[in-house]
């Protein structure tokens, strides 16, 4: 037993100050009666008569105590308490909704586990609840009771992301190296590497499953402007027989494709479809059907226009004109003024000339010669007024037929470093040509114009030009490449997203959308109203294999040998608010009561 | 019902005309009743022989007299006759407290009742107040049952207030009353028993027949609604008293009120009147019936 503040003890000399104000307040009500005779027989007050005690009543004793009490809660008072603490991991990644031969899930038999290790448990500390997909976390505060710890446990649910391997591994290590900890019970498909700490329960439910399933399902145009689309899907066989896979693909609800591949023991192949017809969403179906149904299905999303719209942002519009000449190609100019994100999700790409973006688009982006002090890019810009090529990738898709020894340019700008966009053309000064990923759009800046030399006038800037426009154009932010449990930026002019569950989500630009753990195609929901699919899927062959789960190294900085008990401080302030409560309560109640009596009676 | 408090209903009506009162001597009325009377009448209950005198009527002589003694004697009977009956009602403000005991309305309930009998016997009644607010209630004689109503409704609009002696202002009112007869007095006689005394003794000296009713309330009578620290101030003399209230005064104050009522039955009882104690806790109607010896009637 102890007090967190001791000093406020001190406020005990209130309650001479309580004695004084009662005695004072203690004055006498006045009541009319029909006649005083039979009074005449009563004695005056005790505390008018001599030697008399004031008239300290119950209720007097009972303001003391609660003073008390405020006083003591004050003090912050607190019991130490051995406690044991509990954590419990409950895997609920893709993989975890395997059936099994006994006919239940492995998420199923791991809980079923859990519970009954947990009805073992005398409950003598706080259970912690955590949960391993997309990333471990907990799934709420630590529970008092064994019962809630269960009731959580049975609302958890297996998402359709994978476990994060290495994230996974320092998670649990952290668990075990925790002193406090008196046991960590951890359910789920993947076994512990030996040695496995001593505070470590693991319960594994990994047994080897048979499985087919579906790597990767993208979507790419091979030339600009095409109508067909080339699709590329991995499938792969993880179980122990040469099978026979059975691959449809569908559009829109009709098959485009169809393709049957016979694959040995843990063999992988990649088919492609070169001329897929274009459709709004494509749907990739492995037969037959296995142990994990969520791998056997893909999903992808693609443009269904011929032409590649480009919405062409520049203070000098006319600009564009030189890109309206290339076929196929269909250019809107605006100012930067008259610009608005929300109209970038009826475009394929954008291109911001002398201008940037306030937030990063959602689509795939072109910049050139954009100002310097960009906030979104954050490109380092050297203004020059002659631009010296001095070197470029040889092997990239943009630099592909460019002769650069015949590119003559004037004016422009160098880059410095960036963190996420990379050198493909350079100069003296810094680099030419940057491109870069970000949020599954391609973005490419340029530190010269090439629009004004379009055409046979200057052919490798034609090229160039060509080349951009085709990485931009190709794998385009409707293909896939999205997977379930990693988080995306959420494109510019989009409110909410409507989920492959039907849920709906509000959402904000620029920021990361993290609700991602389910497979399917998720509709980003315009201000308009217009919906852009795009397509999330578990792509994740590792998680797949249901043959062989990669044992978790796990270890403890402390070695994990013993779990040691610990004295926590247990704060009974609670309960003395409970109490300074009721006596409260209780204290009212009887004075309306007292008051209502004599009101009533003369 | 016609005017009539609640607890007049037509069951309760018909016991009260059941009732008559009882006296313990023979009261002259003003006209024929059911009372015999100290006057000689022609009742059919003999009383006495006298001589015949010429202009004397035939039918009364004995003629078994006369052949015993050859001399003519006439029969005398008792006459019967209706009684006075006189009503003090207290209004006075100590009738009023505790204002939920209602004590003044039963009070009022009370007369009513003793009216009614009255009423109902063919008696004559004249209701009195003593003290109060509001229209005073005329005072004069009334019979016949139906006059209960116009009581009923002269009482309605009275409240009780103000302060008076009590055997001062029983005297002034049997100053006023010129024929002797039968007397209810309904108080809650919270005075002092001197005070008390003297006025009902006047009553006796005066050969009336009294019966004291005491109004007292339930709550009054235990003292319920007082705790603590209180501050007593009578309602009629504003005399204040400071006294502390747990429950062992309670227990005190209670038995001192039992001994006032008791002090006040033992000298009704030593004087031969009637004394019926009332509280208002109790139901009227069983209390009335209950009570019929104790108020001085009789079936």
């Amino acid at each position: 037993m102890g007090l967190l503040y001791p000093g406020a003890l001190a406020f005990f000399a209130l309650i001479p100050v309580l004695v004084l104000a009662y005695l004072a307040k203690e004055r006498p009500s006045r009541v009319t009666v029909s006649s005083v005779l039979a009074f005449r027989a009563l004695r005056g007050f005790r505390r008018e008569r001599f030697g008399g005690w004031p008239r300290l009543d119950w209720m007097f004793f009972a303001e003391v105590l609660i003073l008390s009490l405020v006083v003591l809660a004050l003090a912050g008072p607190f019991i130490w308490k051995r406690t044991a603490p509990l954590a419990v991991v409950l895997d609920n990644s893709a993989a975890m909704q395997a059936a099994t031969r006994l006919g239940k899930s492995r998420f199923d038999i791991a809980r079923e586990k859990l519970d009954a290790e947990l009805s073992a448990e005398d409950g003598g500390g706080e259970i912690s609840v955590y949960v391993t997909a997309p990333q471990p976390r907990r799934v709420a505060p630590p529970f008092s009771t064994l019962t809630e710890a269960r009731l959580a446990l049975s609302r958890i649910k297996p998402t359709d992301a994978p476990n994060d391997q290495t994230t996974l591994e320092n998670f649990l290590s952290n668990l075990a190296s925790e002193a406090r900890l008196a046991k960590v019970i951890f359910a789920g498909a993947n076994a512990l590497a030996a040695p496995v700490p001593a505070r470590i329960h693991p319960i594994a439910v990994g047994d080897a499953v048979a499985n087919v399933a579906i790597g990767s399902f993208s979507l790419r145009r091979e030339v600009l402007g095409a109508e067909a689309l080339h699709a590329s899907i991995t499938i792969a066989n993880f179980s122990p027989d040469t099978r026979t896979l059975d691959l449809v693909v569908t559009g829109d609800g009709k098959e485009v494709a169809h393709a049957k591949e016979a694959l040995g023991a843990r063999e992988t192949a990649t088919l492609e479809f070169p001329a897929i017809p274009p459709a709004r969403i494509y749907e990739a179906k492995l037969a037959p059907d296995d142990a994990l149904a969520l791998d056997n299905v893909a999903y992808a999303t693609a443009g269904s226009v011929k032409n590649v719209s480009i919405l062409f942002i520049s203070p000098t519009p006319a600009d564009a004109e030189g890109l309206n000449s290339i076929p196929g190609v269909a250019v809107t100019a605006k100012s930067p003024d008259s610009y608005s994100p929300d109209e970038l999700g009826t475009y394929d790409l954008a291109i911001f000339e002398y201008a940037a973006p306030k937030e990063l688009p959602g689509v795939n982006t072109m910049l050139v010669m954009p100002p310097p002090g960009d906030p979104v890019f954050g490109l380092t810009v050297t203004p020059t007024a002659k631009v010296e090529i001095a070197g470029w990738r040889t092997t990239d898709t943009l630099t592909d037929s460019v002769n650069f020894r015949l590119l003559s340019l004037r004016g422009g700008e160098y880059f410095g470093a960036h963190p996420w966009m990379s050198q493909v053309v350079g100069g003296n000064g810094g680099a030419l040509v940057l491109k870069g990923e970000r949020g599954a759009h391609r973005f490419v800046a340029t530190g010269f114009n090439p629009f004004p030399y379009l055409g046979r006038r200057n052919l490798p800037m034609s090229v160039l030009t060509l080349n951009a426009i085709s990485y931009l154009a190709g794998l385009g932010g409707s293909s896939s490449g999205y997977r379930t449990g990693q988080p995306w930026l959420v494109p510019a002019g989009v409110a909410r997203v409507i989920l492959p569950s039907g849920r709906k989500v509000g959402a904000h630009p620029g920021t990361l959308f993290t609700d991602v753990s389910e497979q399917g195609v998720y509709e980003l929901v315009g201000a308009g109203g217009a919906q852009t699919p795009r397509a999330v899927n578990l792509a994740d062959l590792t998680e797949s294999d249901l043959s062989s789960s990669p044992l978790l190294k796990v270890e403890a900085a402390n070695s994990g040998s013993t779990a040691e008990p610990v004295m926590e401080k247990s704060s009974v302030s609670d309960y003395l608010l409970f109490a300074i409560i009721a006596l409260t309560a209780l204290e009212a109640l009887i004075l309306y009561r007292r008051h209502r009596t004599i009101e009533a009676a003369p | 019902m016609f005017g009539l408090p609640d607890e007049f209903t037509p069951g309760f009506l018909a016991r009260l005309e059941k009732l008559r009162i009882r006296t313990r001597q023979r009261y002259a009325g003003l006209g024929r009743g059911m009372h015999l009377s100290p006057k000689r009448g022609s009742s059919l209950e003999f009383n006495d022989f006298r001589h015949y005198s010429p202009g004397d009527d035939f039918r009364y002589i004995d003629w078994g007299l006369y052949g015993r003694s050859d001399k003519l004697y006439i029969k005398l009977f008792q006459e019967e006759e209706d009684l006075l009956t006189y009503i003090f009602v207290d209004a006075s403000a100590s009738m009023g407290y505790p204002a939920g005991d209602r004590k003044f309305e039963s009070a009022m309930l009370t007369a009513l009742a003793l009216a009614y009998v009255a009423l109902a016997s063919g008696d004559r009644v004249m209701l009195r107040v003593l003290g109060g607010k509001g229209a005073k209630v005329n005072p004069s004689f009334v019979n016949g049952r139906h006059r209960i109503v116009e009581l009923a409704r002269r009482l309605h609009d009275l409240r009780p207030g103000g302060q008076f002696d009590f055997a001062t202002s029983l005297a002034t009112e049997l100053l006023s009353i010129r024929r002797a007869g039968k007397v209810f007095i309904v108080s809650d006689f919270l005075m002092l028993l001197n005070s008390v005394t003297r006025g009902l003794g006047m009553f006796t000296a005066a050969s009336m027949d009294l019966t004291a009713v005491q109004i007292l309330g339930g709550r009054e009578l235990n003292g319920q609604g007082l705790d603590g620290d209180v501050e007593v101030v009578d309602s009629e003399s504003g005399e204040r008293l400071r006294v502390s209230i747990g429950e062992r005064e309670r227990t005190q104050y209670r038995d001192t009120m039992l001994r006032l009522t008791r002090e006040i039955k033992s000298f009704c009882l030593k004087r031969g009147l009637h004394y019926a104690l009332y509280t208002t806790d109790q139901d009227f109607q069983q209390f009335f019936v209950r009570a019929v010896r104790d108020l001085g009637l009789a079936h």
